[in-house]
């Protein structure tokens, strides 16, 4: 009885908590820093106006201006001024490495695998109802993500891997795991995925397409799931690893095996 | 087999095609159109037609309780001068997509430089691509489209000919929600459990709790029996399935009802 006292207060606490956890501004911050860390908005590309994005973020003009002053001083963003002025991109591929690096380093690994135990859950439920619901056509598109993936750097798997996870969750037919993969690729995408800056863990993720592919065609939902569940795990002790090597005190941290690999 | 069920099946069917056929109907009344006005053009321009097919659409999209939330022309590539890739679609006032404050019909911004990033490349698609091969019209979904609206959706497109070649599709979009409202009632006043699927035999409604829409219909015998619609080969017939069902289709609509005789 207790337990389920303390539930219902806990449920009723959430009903009348404040809508966002942080202010405005740092969520519209995080967003836009998500999107230009995962590249999605690129280097050079030059951003919404204050009042463009204020409409289509659904947020006041200061809110957005603030949220631009925060980009700028984070080195994440320049303002020119003038007729061809504006708010523009300016990220790099290191500078972005950096900055998931000092993501890894500032998350726990409690929070790290909480955050890969979300995105399976997710992933893994929309894989298996992708494998019983596929129709022909929806495999058929699945292998042609497949085949046009390009494993040669982490960037082009990690597309891959992006494009390939939301079709699995689009043939689920579920708006709602659709609008989460979309969410969780720009939110732990580029941590979850760091993986693929080694060789073997792109190749370890067209393995996984392969696997999933395979069960969508055999109508075996249990096996989407595994091979899908399987891969996250996998990406996720790599993870913790690299957090390991980052955070040694060594001036040097051994080498990885192909390092010059990584920068791509 | 027994008559009573062929009858109401029969007479369920009917009604469900008079639901959707307003929209074949009025999707027709704009190819024409188009093809009327572009079989006069030399050198169609995106500038020139773009408020021509508003001020077409526009009138379907105003009425906000209607099942439309999305209406338009989409270009095949290299079609119009000025726009290789293009899409001139209009969203309805209560499309939730990107919706700002005030509502009201606002066009998509569909992405068209095929070197960025958020390009699809429109022809691969599904209501792009069976239109363009079977060179009618075609019921694509219900689909999630996590390329145009983020919406579980219905799509109807046909193709726009100019001089023997497709010049694009005229089409609209449906929400899966809105259709569902309007065709259960329909379905359960049979008395009967059925159920509609798509020429793919993906469920469209049910009045059986076990079969959600969206999910594949799963019954011996039932893709041969539909396959006729997928490829609007020859005409699709009133059958039963190896296990006692009664396939009907639902008119021209591509769609078919499946009816549990038990």
């Amino acid at each position: 009885m207790p337990q389920a006292t303390s539930r219902s207060d806990a449920t009723r606490a959430v009903v009348f908590s404040p809508l966002e956890g942080a202010g405005r501004a740092e969520l519209v911050e995080q967003r836009l820093t998500d999107a230009i860390v995962a590249g999605v908005l690129r280097d050079g590309e030059r951003l919404p106006s204050e009042s463009e994005l204020a409409k289509s973020l659904g947020v006041a003009v200061v809110t957005a201006r603030e949220a631009l002053v925060a980009l700028r001083d984070k080195g994440l963003v320049l303002t020119r001024r003038g007729r061809d002025g504006g708010s523009f991109v300016t990220h790099d591929r290191d500078a972005s490495m950096r900055m998931i690096d000092a993501r890894v380093r500032a998350l726990s690994r409690i929070e790290l695998r909480d955050l890969s135990l979300h995105y399976a859950a997710i992933a893994g439920m929309a894989a298996e109802v992708a494998a019983d619901r596929a129709s022909d056509d929806d495999l058929a598109s699945l292998v042609e993500i497949d085949a046009r993936a390009e494993l040669g750097s982490p960037g082009g798997a990690r597309r891959a891997m992006g494009r390939f996870q939301l079709e699995v969750a689009a043939v689920s037919q579920s708006p709602r795991l659709v609008h989460e993969e979309l969410r969780l690729q720009a939110e732990s995408g580029p941590l979850l995925w760091m993986c693929l800056r080694e060789q073997a863990y792109r190749d370890r993720s067209r393995q996984a397409r392969v696997e999933v592919i395979e069960a969508v065609r055999a109508v075996d939902p249990a096996g989407a799931r595994r091979a899908t569940v399987d891969h996250i795990a996998s990406a996720t002790e790599w993870l913790i690893d690299e957090k390991a090597r980052l955070e040694s005190p060594e001036p040097n941290p051994q080498p990885a095996p192909d390092a010059e690999d990584r920068k791509g | 087999m027994n008559t009573t069920v062929a009858n109401a099946a029969d007479t369920i069917a009917h009604r469900i095609a008079a639901t959707i056929d307003p929209l074949f109907t009025l999707i027709d009344t704009w190819r024409d159109s188009l093809e009327t006005r572009l079989a006069v053009v030399d050198e169609p321009s995106a500038a020139e037609l773009d408020p021509a097919i508003a001020a077409l659409v526009r009138p379907a999209l105003d009425h906000s309780s209607a099942l439309i939330t999305g209406a338009g022309f989409v270009a095949a590539p290299g079609f119009l001068h000025d726009a290789p890739w293009h899409l001139a679609w209009w969203l309805s006032g209560t499309n939730t997509f990107r919706a700002a404050a005030g509502g009201g019909v606002r066009r998509l911004d569909a992405e068209s430089d095929p070197d960025a990033e958020q390009f699809r490349d429109y022809t691969t698609l599904e209501w792009w691509r069976t239109p363009a091969r079977t060179g009618t019209w075609h019921l694509t979904g219900p689909y999630v489209d996590y390329l145009c609206t983020d919406d579980y959706t219905v799509t109807i497109t046909t193709p726009v000919m100019v001089d023997g070649e497709m010049a694009g599709v005229v089409g609209i979009d449906a929400y899966v929600v809105r259709l569902e409202r309007e065709l259960l009632p329909v379905l359960r006043e049979s008395g009967h459990p059925c159920t509609l699927v798509n020429a793919s035999g993906r469920i469209v409604a049910s009045t059986d709790s076990r079969h959600a829409t969206g999910a594949l219909l799963r019954l011996d015998g039932l893709a041969s029996v539909l396959a006729p619609l997928h490829e609007h080969q020859g005409q699709a017939v009133a059958s039963v399935l190896p296990g006692g069902q009664f396939v009907v289709p639902c008119g021209d609509t591509t769609l078919a009802l499946v009816f549990a005789t038990a």
